[in-house]
């Protein structure tokens, strides 16, 4: 005999419901910028493709030496100086792929975004999500959005541009009252390899990458002191 | 799209197959994200093989694999929440998937399957090419004479550009009788610009259905002022498969 003794459901009317993707639409160049970013297969896709050909010209084009031990956390921010377009990808080149999967490296939206071809470019190689310097209300937005990450890795320069040196202090102030793991990151020799103003770059180059000990325990006031020393003493 | 359309075309039916299997993946990929069905990557990859495997098959002629292919297609839908062990929402997914598996991938491969007949070129520019004037035709002869709406499914909709599209696709064919379709009878030709006059717009309808129904106004935004590919794909989904096997039934023109 069947067994016909099962609970039957509530007898509720049920009608599809749908929950387009949150980015529905956002222009390409817009999507490609998100973070979180939205799942997307086609993007991710060739983001892994771009990624592993990315990482592996630049392995063979540089001599990287890493320093220090790989960052380690849920919610990491690795804060490194700036002088070159390839620090992204020597930072890439130096973590593990599991990392390299989830990082996010903050890109100007004004410059890497506004353009659909730069905007893959950025996104797909090298892993960068747009960040809008021009509106004010930013920092904020930023704030939120790391707070209610439970993990991530993000690649961040303080400085804002290749040429500056100094932090500015306000996004080391969100990453800071977010919750997220500071890692200070010293990149040198990036500069030589392709320095500022040069089309091309000059492969065979050292590029050394020094990844320094948590911040947890610094006083978010002394944030920008304390990165400006270790990225003098190891650049 | 018109100029990717020619280039394809002729370029052989190999781009074209090509071109009209990334049509077909990139049209299921607004309307899944649309629909949210996109968060559930298996039901996605298994409608995109489908889709390949469709357009491959028309490729090569293989009418009879070609026929039964939306059967497995769902059968290899079955499977999604077998994997998966779940049924929450698995319903839904699944009916979606099964109209991307037929109604987005397996109608516009009959567009891949017309293109490899001897002489389907004409067919084929004439049915992409009268789909999307049919649209224009519509939408002047509505904005002109336009004055008694006649659908819900799209309030915009007269009367009078329905007729005028009508008539236009009735006239497009007539006029590109002997360039395109020579070997059909005067009837043959009437029937194809039936199709497309009058299919163009159900077509239409039917995305404008599936537009209400999920809450959004274009599927894409991938072409400016078009929306996305399946904006612009509406009616040539429907026509497709209805022209190809008018086609075939009465006039054997297929292997």
């Amino acid at each position: 005999m069947s067994d016909n003794s099962i609970t039957p459901t509530p007898n509720e009317p049920r009608a599809f419901s749908y929950a387009p993707m949150p980015d529905v639409g956002l222009p390409i160049r817009d999507r490609l910028g998100q973070y979180p970013r939205v799942p997307d297969i086609t993007f991710d896709a060739l983001r892994t493709v771009a990624r592993w050909t990315a990482v592996g010209l630049t392995k063979l084009q540089f001599r990287i030496e890493v320093r220090g031990d790989e960052p380690s956390g849920d919610r990491v921010a690795l804060v490194a100086n700036h002088q070159s377009h390839l620090d992204s990808l020597v930072v890439l080149a130096s973590l593990s792929e599991r990392r390299r999967r989830e990082i996010a490296c903050l890109a100007a939206k004004d410059y890497f975004f506004e353009k659909t071809s730069l905007a893959l470019a950025s996104s797909l190689f090298a892993m960068a999500v747009a960040f809008d310097r021009t509106r004010y209300t930013e920092l904020r937005r930023w704030t939120r959005i790391l707070r209610e990450q439970r993990r991530g890795t993000l690649l961040v320069y303080p400085s804002g541009s290749r040429r500056r040196s100094e932090a500015h202090d306000a996004i080391l102030f969100v990453l800071a009252s977010s919750g997220w793991t500071i890692v200070p990151v010293a990149i040198a020799g990036s500069a030589q390899a392709w320095p500022i103003g040069r089309a091309l770059w000059r492969p065979f180059r050292r590029i050394r990458i020094t990844f320094g000990p948590q911040l947890s325990a610094t006083p978010t006031r002394d944030l920008g002191g304390v990165l400006a020393s270790f990225w003098s003493a190891n650049t | 799209m018109l100029p990717v359309v020619l280039v394809a075309l002729w370029l052989g039916t190999w781009a074209w197959a090509l071109l009209i299997t990334l049509l077909s993946i990139y049209g299921f990929k607004e309307f899944a994200r649309a629909t949210g069905l996109y968060r559930e990557r298996l039901f996605v990859l298994a409608v995109y093989l489908a889709m390949i495997a469709a357009n491959a098959l028309a490729y090569l002629g293989r009418f009879g694999l070609f026929t039964v292919l939306p059967m497995w297609g769902v059968a290899l839908l079955t499977l999604v929440p077998i994997v998966r062990n779940k049924t929450e929402g698995m319903l839904q997914d699944f009916a979606l998937s099964v109209l991307g598996v037929v109604y987005f991938g397996w109608f516009l491969a009959h567009l891949t399957f017309l293109a490899i007949w001897d002489g389907g070129l004409g067919l084929v520019l004439y049915v992409v090419l009268a789909t999307q004037l049919n649209d224009v035709v519509a939408f002047l002869f509505g904005r002109l004479f336009g004055r008694r709406h006649w659908t819900a499914l799209s309030p915009n909709k007269t009367v009078e550009g329905s007729l005028g599209a009508l008539v236009f696709g009735i006239g497009f064919a007539f006029v590109n009788w002997q360039l395109a379709f020579p070997q059909l009878p005067w009837w043959g030709v009437l029937g194809l610009g039936v199709i497309v006059g009058a299919g163009g717009q159900i077509g239409d309808l039917t995305l404008a259905n599936f537009k209400r129904n999920v809450g959004v106004k274009d599927f894409g935004d991938l072409l400016p002022g078009h929306g996305g590919i399946l904006d612009r794909l509406n009616s040539l989904t429907l026509v497709a498969p209805v022209a190809f096997h008018f086609v075939r039934f009465f006039f054997d023109g297929f292997p």
